[in-house]
């Protein structure tokens, strides 16, 4: 149970990282990156989200993945499941914890509505076929989130210098950050070994 | 009564292209572009979802509050995923819509839908709004086809089924961090045509 959990995170932070892998997410991430709060607020939510919402992934692939219009459907069936845990979350933050509900009104709605959570869906529908473990969903679900974080960190530190006067100011910002996510996932790439996939 | 925007119906098209400018929504061109046809098919399902999408859900009343809101907008868009992944494969084929796979759905969390809408196109009236989405989508749409000719023609010397000769390849370029380059450096050099153009 827990080998499968931690399989199944690695490969969502490792080998098949939303970001540099699948580029699922990265407009997000390029927003976050700016401040370390962001990226770590962001990169919560996101795991929040992703691991509850592959506990429901885990129970829609055992009764709807024959069904001929799950693919189709799906997009709408997982936009449901955010929705109900973005508002009961909502709900519990703001009854108990009112400071924190303040804090995370201004972009919790952008972290939890994009691409890498829904993406992250996706993806454990995509590798954890019908009749997988339980674990292992919510392993995946669980990495997507702190994929998403290794891959904020590591934009995050770099983002002084992507900004900097000695970028070319046509190149400055989101172009040259666009190169070095491609770099780092080219990095990546090389690392897990082409010849496998 | 709505607050004034600043701004031209064209500025979708360029000055706020959402791929090469403001960087929103690069995942399905990055990743899923990797030749004309999927470039095309993805396209294709952007606009009949943002078009329909942002002219509906203009009608979810404002007194509700956002929280509410954003889940409706999320609701339309991947209810009308539906009718545009049908329309798409019959135009298409099915290999095609495969070959692209989760780049489609993933459309319906699209920055156009979500939050142009109430920063910019929600305060405009009913035609003008609909003009404005249309510059964003000939945007969007510019941006995706010409990373997706670009790469269809040093991936596999083609634009869609007309060969054309080329003097090397690059295969590479059909990877994610090949995607991430090549849209890279078309943002740069729209940045850099943008800031010239501002210039002069």
């Amino acid at each position: 149970m827990l080998s499968s959990f931690l399989t199944a995170a690695l490969l969502a932070i490792l080998l098949q990282n939303a970001i540099f892998e699948r580029a699922i997410g990265a407009n997000i991430l390029i927003y976050a990156s700016r401040r370390k709060e962001q990226v770590i607020g962001f990169a919560v939510v996101i795991t929040y989200v992703t691991t509850l919402a592959s506990v429901v992934a885990w129970v829609l692939s055992l009764y709807l993945s024959e069904w001929a219009y799950f693919g189709i459907l799906m997009p709408l069936l997982y936009i449901l499941v955010i929705s109900v845990i973005y508002i009961l979350s909502l709900v519990l933050v703001w009854r108990f914890f009112p400071n924190l509900f303040r804090k995370i009104t201004t972009y919790v709605h952008l972290s939890v509505f994009n691409c890498s959570v829904l993406g992250g869906l996706f993806l454990i529908s995509f590798y954890e076929q019908h009749g997988g473990e339980l674990s292992r969903f919510i392993g995946f679900g669980f990495g997507t989130g702190i994929g998403f974080l290794a891959a904020g960190y590591l934009l995050y530190i770099a983002y002084p210098r992507l900004n900097s006067k000695l970028v070319p100011a046509a190149f400055r910002g989101l172009p040259i950050t666009l190169v070095y996510v491609g770099i780092i996932s080219l990095a990546l790439y090389a690392f897990v070994g082409y010849a496998t996939r | 009564m709505s607050k004034p925007i600043k701004g031209r119906p064209s500025d979708g098209l360029f000055r706020q292209n959402i791929v090469l400018m403001s960087g929103l929504l690069i995942g399905p061109v990055i990743a899923g572009a990797k030749d004309f046809y999927s470039a095309a098919a993805i396209s294709l399902v952007f606009s009949l979802i943002t078009f329909f999408s942002v002219a509906i859900c203009r009608i979810v009343p404002r007194r509700l509050v956002y929280t509410v809101r954003i889940i409706l907008y999320a609701i339309v868009s991947a209810a009308l995923y539906v009718p545009a992944y049908l329309i798409c494969r019959n135009i298409m084929g099915e290999e095609i819509m495969v070959g692209v796979g989760i780049y489609l759905p993933l459309l319906v969390v699209n920055h156009v839908i979500l939050s142009k809408t109430e920063t910019r196109l929600f305060h405009l009236p009913y035609f003008q709004m609909l003009r404005d989405v249309l510059g964003y989508i000939v945007g969007f749409v510019g941006a995706c086809m010409l990373t997706g000719i670009i790469r269809d023609i040093f991936v596999n010397a083609r634009i869609g089924r007309i060969d054309i000769e080329v003097g090397f390849l690059v295969p590479a370029l059909e990877t994610t961090f090949g995607g991430f380059i090549v849209v890279g450096i078309l943002a740069g050099v729209c940045r850099g045509i943008y800031n010239r153009a501002k210039r002069d």
